[in-house]
Protein backbone atom coordinates (compact mmCIF):
# COMPACT_ATOMS: atom_id res chain seq x y z
CA UNK A 1 0.00 0.00 0.00
CA UNK A 2 1.50 2.93 -0.75
CA UNK A 3 1.99 6.39 1.93
CA UNK A 4 1.39 9.39 -0.23
CA UNK A 5 -2.30 10.18 -1.08
CA UNK A 6 -4.52 13.14 -2.19
CA UNK A 7 -6.70 13.17 0.44
CA UNK A 8 -6.38 11.34 3.96
CA UNK A 9 -10.10 10.77 5.90
CA UNK A 10 -9.32 10.34 9.67
CA UNK A 11 -12.63 8.38 10.43
CA UNK A 12 -14.40 5.40 8.30
CA UNK A 13 -17.98 6.68 9.54
CA UNK A 14 -20.45 7.85 7.69
CA UNK A 15 -19.22 10.99 7.04
CA UNK A 16 -15.77 9.50 6.38
CA UNK A 17 -16.75 7.37 4.15
CA UNK A 18 -19.28 9.69 1.81
CA UNK A 19 -16.43 11.73 1.62
CA UNK A 20 -14.28 9.03 0.63
CA UNK A 21 -16.74 8.47 -1.96
CA UNK A 22 -16.83 11.67 -3.51
CA UNK A 23 -13.14 12.23 -3.58
CA UNK A 24 -12.42 8.98 -4.95
CA UNK A 25 -15.19 9.36 -7.48
CA UNK A 26 -13.02 12.44 -8.02
CA UNK A 27 -9.79 10.52 -9.38
CA UNK A 28 -8.21 11.40 -6.04
CA UNK A 29 -6.36 8.51 -4.37
CA UNK A 30 -8.11 8.68 -0.87
CA UNK A 31 -7.19 6.81 2.48
CA UNK A 32 -9.59 6.04 5.67
CA UNK A 33 -7.97 5.43 8.71
CA UNK A 34 -9.74 4.34 11.74
CA UNK A 35 -8.88 3.44 15.06
CA UNK A 36 -11.64 1.01 15.20
CA UNK A 37 -13.83 -0.44 12.66
CA UNK A 38 -15.44 1.08 9.93
CA UNK A 39 -18.61 2.76 10.42
CA UNK A 40 -18.38 4.69 14.09
CA UNK A 41 -21.62 4.83 16.10
CA UNK A 42 -23.95 3.71 13.23
CA UNK A 43 -22.27 0.08 14.17
CA UNK A 44 -24.54 0.91 17.45
CA UNK A 45 -27.64 1.07 15.73
CA UNK A 46 -29.99 -1.14 16.09
CA UNK A 47 -32.22 -0.48 13.24
CA UNK A 48 -32.07 3.03 11.26
CA UNK A 49 -35.64 3.82 9.68
CA UNK A 50 -34.74 8.07 8.90
CA UNK A 51 -32.51 6.56 6.11
CA UNK A 52 -33.55 7.71 2.43
CA UNK A 53 -33.33 4.31 0.11
CA UNK A 54 -34.51 1.69 3.53
CA UNK A 55 -37.59 1.55 5.53
CA UNK A 56 -35.49 -0.28 7.50
CA UNK A 57 -31.85 -1.90 8.16
CA UNK A 58 -30.04 -2.79 10.78
CA UNK A 59 -26.89 -0.45 11.62
CA UNK A 60 -24.08 -2.72 11.15
CA UNK A 61 -25.79 -3.82 7.89
CA UNK A 62 -25.73 -0.30 6.55
CA UNK A 63 -22.48 0.08 7.32
CA UNK A 64 -21.16 -2.67 5.42
CA UNK A 65 -22.97 -1.92 2.05
CA UNK A 66 -21.19 1.77 2.55
CA UNK A 67 -17.71 -0.03 3.12
CA UNK A 68 -18.54 -1.80 0.09
CA UNK A 69 -19.24 1.31 -2.19
CA UNK A 70 -16.17 2.56 -1.05
CA UNK A 71 -13.58 -0.51 -1.53
CA UNK A 72 -15.21 -0.43 -4.94
CA UNK A 73 -13.96 3.04 -5.77
CA UNK A 74 -10.88 1.79 -5.02
CA UNK A 75 -10.26 4.03 -1.36
CA UNK A 76 -7.55 2.42 1.03
CA UNK A 77 -9.21 1.46 4.58
CA UNK A 78 -6.87 0.91 7.47
CA UNK A 79 -8.95 -0.07 10.14
CA UNK A 80 -7.76 -0.74 13.82
CA UNK A 81 -5.16 2.02 12.90
CA UNK A 82 -3.11 3.49 15.95
CA UNK A 83 -2.12 6.69 15.32
CA UNK A 84 0.84 8.17 16.88
CA UNK A 85 1.13 11.61 15.21
CA UNK A 86 -0.93 13.99 13.35
CA UNK A 87 0.86 17.57 11.68
CA UNK A 88 -1.33 19.08 10.19
CA UNK A 89 0.06 22.77 9.86
CA UNK A 90 1.77 22.40 6.94
CA UNK A 91 1.04 22.04 2.97
CA UNK A 92 1.80 18.59 3.58
CA UNK A 93 0.04 16.87 6.17
CA UNK A 94 1.64 14.34 8.09
CA UNK A 95 -0.01 11.39 10.04
CA UNK A 96 2.13 8.64 11.46
CA UNK A 97 -0.05 5.46 12.43
CA UNK A 98 1.27 1.97 13.04
CA UNK A 99 4.75 2.90 12.65
CA UNK A 100 4.13 4.17 8.92
CA UNK A 101 4.35 7.81 7.84
CA UNK A 102 1.36 8.88 5.74
CA UNK A 103 1.35 11.93 3.61
CA UNK A 104 -1.88 14.25 1.82
CA UNK A 105 -2.51 17.01 0.26
CA UNK A 106 -5.61 17.32 1.90
CA UNK A 107 -7.38 16.15 5.59
CA UNK A 108 -10.54 15.42 6.05
CA UNK A 109 -11.35 14.77 10.02
CA UNK A 110 -14.00 12.62 10.09
CA UNK A 111 -13.18 11.38 13.38
CA UNK A 112 -16.98 11.61 15.59
CA UNK A 113 -17.77 11.31 19.16
CA UNK A 114 -17.46 8.71 22.04
CA UNK A 115 -19.74 8.22 24.86
CA UNK A 116 -19.26 10.48 27.97
CA UNK A 117 -18.26 8.14 30.86
CA UNK A 118 -20.52 8.63 34.23
CA UNK A 119 -17.65 10.28 35.93
CA UNK A 120 -18.68 9.33 39.63
CA UNK A 121 -18.23 5.25 38.71
CA UNK A 122 -14.64 5.12 38.95
CA UNK A 123 -13.52 1.93 37.70
CA UNK A 124 -16.26 0.02 38.87
CA UNK A 125 -16.11 -3.12 36.62
CA UNK A 126 -20.27 -3.39 36.57
CA UNK A 127 -20.31 0.20 34.57
CA UNK A 128 -20.67 -0.55 30.48
CA UNK A 129 -21.98 1.11 27.32
CA UNK A 130 -23.11 -2.10 25.27
CA UNK A 131 -26.46 -3.72 26.03
CA UNK A 132 -25.70 -6.11 23.55
CA UNK A 133 -21.94 -6.82 24.73
CA UNK A 134 -22.77 -6.78 28.36
CA UNK A 135 -26.30 -7.09 29.26
CA UNK A 136 -26.64 -11.11 29.49
CA UNK A 137 -24.47 -11.27 32.58
CA UNK A 138 -27.44 -9.20 34.14
CA UNK A 139 -29.89 -11.45 33.27
CA UNK A 140 -32.75 -12.07 36.69
CA UNK A 141 -31.03 -8.96 38.07
CA UNK A 142 -31.09 -5.42 38.92
CA UNK A 143 -29.71 -2.46 36.39
CA UNK A 144 -29.47 1.19 36.37
CA UNK A 145 -29.36 2.60 33.09
CA UNK A 146 -28.53 6.13 32.48
CA UNK A 147 -29.56 8.64 29.99
CA UNK A 148 -33.03 9.66 28.94
CA UNK A 149 -32.70 10.02 25.30
CA UNK A 150 -33.01 7.38 22.42
CA UNK A 151 -30.23 5.00 23.30
CA UNK A 152 -30.87 4.66 26.78
CA UNK A 153 -34.74 3.60 25.65
CA UNK A 154 -33.78 1.64 23.13
CA UNK A 155 -30.68 -0.03 25.27
CA UNK A 156 -33.24 -0.54 28.32
CA UNK A 157 -35.54 -2.37 25.68
CA UNK A 158 -32.85 -4.84 24.31
CA UNK A 159 -31.79 -5.06 27.89
CA UNK A 160 -35.27 -6.47 29.22
CA UNK A 161 -35.10 -8.52 26.09
CA UNK A 162 -32.10 -10.40 27.53
CA UNK A 163 -33.75 -10.41 31.24
CA UNK A 164 -32.97 -8.25 33.21
CA UNK A 165 -35.71 -8.92 36.22
CA UNK A 166 -36.00 -5.24 36.92
CA UNK A 167 -34.75 -2.11 35.58
CA UNK A 168 -34.47 1.67 36.23
CA UNK A 169 -33.89 4.70 33.51
CA UNK A 170 -32.93 7.95 35.03
CA UNK A 171 -33.00 11.12 32.93
CA UNK A 172 -31.71 14.55 34.88
CA UNK A 173 -33.33 16.65 32.71
CA UNK A 174 -37.01 17.17 33.71
CA UNK A 175 -37.80 15.33 30.53
CA UNK A 176 -36.81 12.51 28.23
CA UNK A 177 -35.41 13.22 25.07
CA UNK A 178 -36.76 9.70 22.99
CA UNK A 179 -39.12 9.23 20.58
CA UNK A 180 -42.33 8.82 22.10
CA UNK A 181 -42.80 5.59 20.56
CA UNK A 182 -39.75 4.11 22.24
CA UNK A 183 -40.91 5.45 25.60
CA UNK A 184 -43.97 3.96 25.05
CA UNK A 185 -42.44 0.72 24.50
CA UNK A 186 -40.40 0.79 27.61
CA UNK A 187 -42.94 1.66 29.74
CA UNK A 188 -45.16 -1.02 28.84
CA UNK A 189 -42.98 -3.40 30.43
CA UNK A 190 -44.09 -3.88 34.09
CA UNK A 191 -40.78 -4.18 35.42
CA UNK A 192 -39.42 -0.77 34.16
CA UNK A 193 -39.20 2.52 35.56
CA UNK A 194 -38.52 5.52 34.04
CA UNK A 195 -37.42 8.95 36.27
CA UNK A 196 -36.13 12.34 34.76
CA UNK A 197 -35.02 14.93 37.59
CA UNK A 198 -32.67 12.49 38.45
CA UNK A 199 -29.20 12.71 38.79
CA UNK A 200 -26.06 9.86 39.88
CA UNK A 201 -24.41 11.63 42.22
CA UNK A 202 -22.15 8.52 44.03
CA UNK A 203 -21.50 4.63 43.18
CA UNK A 204 -20.86 2.23 46.04
CA UNK A 205 -18.73 -0.11 44.32
CA UNK A 206 -16.10 -2.35 46.08
CA UNK A 207 -15.12 -5.76 44.26
CA UNK A 208 -18.64 -5.24 42.77
CA UNK A 209 -21.26 -2.83 42.68
CA UNK A 210 -23.66 -2.75 45.78
CA UNK A 211 -25.62 0.93 44.90
CA UNK A 212 -26.08 4.31 43.34
CA UNK A 213 -27.06 7.25 44.93
CA UNK A 214 -29.57 8.83 43.03
CA UNK A 215 -30.17 12.61 43.86
CA UNK A 216 -33.92 14.29 42.19
CA UNK A 217 -32.56 17.50 41.01
CA UNK A 218 -35.81 19.47 42.27
CA UNK A 219 -36.49 18.60 45.59
CA UNK A 220 -32.98 17.99 46.40
CA UNK A 221 -33.80 14.78 47.94
CA UNK A 222 -31.62 11.50 47.78
CA UNK A 223 -32.23 7.66 47.89
CA UNK A 224 -29.94 4.79 47.47
CA UNK A 225 -30.61 2.29 44.50
CA UNK A 226 -29.69 -1.54 44.99
CA UNK A 227 -28.36 -2.64 41.57
CA UNK A 228 -25.95 -4.81 40.01
CA UNK A 229 -25.26 -2.76 36.91
CA UNK A 230 -25.23 0.18 35.46
CA UNK A 231 -25.42 0.82 31.86
CA UNK A 232 -24.22 5.01 30.87
CA UNK A 233 -25.82 6.54 27.81
CA UNK A 234 -25.29 10.15 28.54
CA UNK A 235 -24.27 11.26 24.98
CA UNK A 236 -21.30 11.69 23.06
CA UNK A 237 -18.01 13.68 23.38
CA UNK A 238 -16.06 14.72 20.60
CA UNK A 239 -12.45 12.62 20.14
CA UNK A 240 -10.43 15.71 19.16
CA UNK A 241 -7.76 15.73 22.36
CA UNK A 242 -4.82 14.92 19.06
CA UNK A 243 -5.84 18.30 17.11
CA UNK A 244 -5.95 20.39 20.17
CA UNK A 245 -2.60 22.00 19.76
CA UNK A 246 -2.87 22.59 15.75
CA UNK A 247 -6.94 23.37 15.21
CA UNK A 248 -9.45 26.00 16.33
CA UNK A 249 -12.04 23.50 18.76
CA UNK A 250 -14.74 25.12 20.13
CA UNK A 251 -15.68 25.43 23.96
CA UNK A 252 -16.58 21.78 24.11
CA UNK A 253 -14.12 20.66 22.69
CA UNK A 254 -15.90 20.14 18.32
CA UNK A 255 -13.89 21.65 15.39
CA UNK A 256 -14.64 24.76 13.75
CA UNK A 257 -15.40 25.00 10.84
CA UNK A 258 -17.47 27.27 8.08
CA UNK A 259 -20.13 26.09 5.99
CA UNK A 260 -17.81 24.37 3.74
CA UNK A 261 -16.39 22.41 6.51
CA UNK A 262 -13.64 24.36 6.43
CA UNK A 263 -10.92 24.69 9.82
CA UNK A 264 -9.01 26.53 10.93
CA UNK A 265 -5.64 25.32 8.70
CA UNK A 266 -6.01 25.48 5.11
CA UNK A 267 -6.39 21.91 3.58
CA UNK A 268 -7.91 20.31 6.88
CA UNK A 269 -11.81 19.89 6.11
CA UNK A 270 -14.23 18.07 9.30
CA UNK A 271 -17.22 16.36 8.73
CA UNK A 272 -19.90 14.67 10.67
CA UNK A 273 -20.40 14.82 14.51
CA UNK A 274 -16.81 15.80 15.20
CA UNK A 275 -18.51 19.41 13.94
CA UNK A 276 -20.30 21.72 16.40
CA UNK A 277 -24.07 21.43 14.84
CA UNK A 278 -27.16 20.67 16.29
CA UNK A 279 -28.84 17.91 14.16
CA UNK A 280 -26.66 14.62 14.01
CA UNK A 281 -28.14 12.54 12.30
CA UNK A 282 -27.00 9.88 9.71
CA UNK A 283 -28.64 12.32 6.83
CA UNK A 284 -26.83 14.86 8.04
CA UNK A 285 -23.50 13.76 8.66
CA UNK A 286 -23.51 12.57 5.24
CA UNK A 287 -23.86 15.93 4.05
CA UNK A 288 -20.76 17.23 5.82
CA UNK A 289 -18.88 14.63 3.81
CA UNK A 290 -19.90 15.46 0.69
CA UNK A 291 -19.44 19.10 1.03
CA UNK A 292 -16.05 18.27 2.79
CA UNK A 293 -14.67 16.09 -0.19
CA UNK A 294 -15.96 18.83 -2.72
CA UNK A 295 -14.22 21.76 -1.25
CA UNK A 296 -11.25 18.98 -0.46
CA UNK A 297 -11.18 18.11 -4.31
CA UNK A 298 -11.16 22.12 -5.10
CA UNK A 299 -8.05 22.94 -2.58
CA UNK A 300 -5.73 20.13 -4.06
CA UNK A 301 -6.74 21.20 -7.63
CA UNK A 302 -6.19 24.87 -7.07
CA UNK A 303 -2.66 23.57 -5.55
CA UNK A 304 -2.05 22.16 -9.16
CA UNK A 305 -2.10 25.88 -10.11
CA UNK B 1 -18.36 -12.37 12.16
CA UNK B 2 -16.93 -12.64 8.74
CA UNK B 3 -13.09 -12.61 8.82
CA UNK B 4 -11.69 -15.16 11.18
CA UNK B 5 -12.89 -18.81 11.00
CA UNK B 6 -15.18 -20.15 13.25
CA UNK B 7 -13.83 -22.71 15.52
CA UNK B 8 -14.75 -26.07 14.01
CA UNK B 9 -16.52 -28.33 16.46
CA UNK B 10 -13.92 -31.02 17.48
CA UNK B 11 -12.01 -28.61 18.89
CA UNK B 12 -15.03 -27.58 20.98
CA UNK B 13 -15.58 -30.95 21.64
CA UNK B 14 -12.12 -32.17 23.40
CA UNK B 15 -12.51 -28.70 24.74
CA UNK B 16 -9.35 -26.95 22.62
CA UNK B 17 -6.73 -29.91 23.62
CA UNK B 18 -6.08 -30.09 19.79
CA UNK B 19 -4.60 -26.28 19.90
CA UNK B 20 -1.08 -25.58 20.25
CA UNK B 21 -0.99 -21.67 20.19
CA UNK B 22 -4.54 -20.15 19.25
CA UNK B 23 -6.97 -17.44 20.29
CA UNK B 24 -10.41 -17.54 20.81
CA UNK B 25 -12.50 -15.46 19.68
CA UNK B 26 -15.65 -15.10 21.64
CA UNK B 27 -18.34 -13.00 20.30
CA UNK B 28 -21.83 -11.72 19.72
CA UNK B 29 -23.26 -11.38 16.47
CA UNK B 30 -24.44 -7.19 16.83
CA UNK B 31 -21.56 -6.23 19.42
CA UNK B 32 -20.31 -3.43 18.03
CA UNK B 33 -16.97 -3.79 20.53
CA UNK B 34 -16.79 -7.51 19.32
CA UNK B 35 -16.82 -5.91 15.09
CA UNK B 36 -13.92 -3.80 16.43
CA UNK B 37 -12.04 -6.83 18.30
CA UNK B 38 -12.74 -8.38 15.16
CA UNK B 39 -10.47 -5.58 12.95
CA UNK B 40 -7.88 -5.88 15.75
CA UNK B 41 -7.48 -9.72 15.83
CA UNK B 42 -7.09 -9.63 11.76
CA UNK B 43 -4.37 -6.89 11.88
CA UNK B 44 -2.74 -9.10 14.88
CA UNK B 45 -3.51 -12.27 12.67
CA UNK B 46 -1.38 -10.59 9.66
CA UNK B 47 1.73 -9.50 11.63
CA UNK B 48 1.58 -13.40 13.82
CA UNK B 49 0.27 -16.08 11.12
CA UNK B 50 1.71 -18.71 13.62
CA UNK B 51 -1.27 -17.85 15.83
CA UNK B 52 -4.28 -19.63 15.03
CA UNK B 53 -7.21 -17.80 15.86
CA UNK B 54 -11.01 -18.90 15.76
CA UNK B 55 -14.29 -17.10 16.43
CA UNK B 56 -16.99 -18.42 19.07
CA UNK B 57 -20.25 -16.66 18.98
CA UNK B 58 -21.29 -17.00 22.69
CA UNK B 59 -25.00 -16.68 21.87
CA UNK B 60 -24.45 -20.38 20.44
CA UNK B 61 -22.26 -21.84 23.10
CA UNK B 62 -23.40 -19.97 26.62
CA UNK B 63 -21.69 -23.06 28.46
CA UNK B 64 -18.24 -22.34 27.19
CA UNK B 65 -18.56 -18.39 28.55
CA UNK B 66 -19.77 -20.41 31.85
CA UNK B 67 -16.89 -22.66 31.57
CA UNK B 68 -14.57 -20.34 31.44
CA UNK B 69 -16.05 -17.83 33.99
CA UNK B 70 -16.98 -14.95 32.10
CA UNK B 71 -20.20 -13.83 30.13
CA UNK B 72 -19.08 -10.46 28.22
CA UNK B 73 -18.16 -10.13 24.64
CA UNK B 74 -15.70 -9.20 23.39
CA UNK B 75 -13.35 -11.99 25.03
CA UNK B 76 -10.14 -13.61 24.45
CA UNK B 77 -9.28 -16.79 25.39
CA UNK B 78 -5.51 -17.66 24.97
CA UNK B 79 -4.54 -21.17 24.88
CA UNK B 80 -0.93 -22.82 24.69
CA UNK B 81 -0.34 -26.60 24.43
CA UNK B 82 -4.21 -27.47 25.32
CA UNK B 83 -4.47 -25.15 28.22
CA UNK B 84 -6.62 -21.94 28.67
CA UNK B 85 -3.86 -19.92 29.75
CA UNK B 86 -5.77 -16.58 29.82
CA UNK B 87 -9.18 -15.11 29.41
CA UNK B 88 -9.56 -11.11 28.27
CA UNK B 89 -12.48 -9.37 28.37
CA UNK B 90 -13.05 -6.20 26.72
CA UNK B 91 -11.77 -3.78 23.27
CA UNK B 92 -8.37 -3.82 22.48
CA UNK B 93 -5.97 -2.39 20.90
CA UNK B 94 -3.55 -4.09 18.24
CA UNK B 95 -0.74 -3.26 20.29
CA UNK B 96 -2.13 -3.92 23.54
CA UNK B 97 -2.93 -7.10 21.91
CA UNK B 98 0.70 -8.13 21.18
CA UNK B 99 1.75 -6.73 24.85
CA UNK B 100 -0.76 -9.14 26.23
CA UNK B 101 0.25 -12.47 23.67
CA UNK B 102 3.67 -11.67 24.37
CA UNK B 103 3.57 -11.60 28.16
CA UNK B 104 1.83 -15.57 28.24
Amino acid sequence: MSTTYDVIILGGGVAGMTSAIYAARANLRVLILDENACGGLVNWTKVIENMPSYTSIGGMELVERIQEQVEALGVDIEEAACIDSIDLTGEEKIIEADDTIYKAKAVILATGRKPIPLEVAGECENVHFCAICDGAAYKGKKVLVVGGGNSGFDESIALLDQGIEELLLVEKMNRFFAAQSTQDELTSHANATILHSTEVTAVSCDEKLESVTLRNVATNETIEYPCDGIFVFMGQQPGTAIFQEQLSLDSDGYIETDELMATSLAGVFAAGDVRPKKYRQITTAMADGTVAALEAERYIRSLAG
Amino acid sequence: MSGITPIPTEHIDNFFASLSDAILFFHKELCPHCKNMEKVLDKFSAKTPSVEIFSIDGEAYPELLSKLSFERVPTLAFVRNGTVVKVKTGLMNPRELKALYSSL
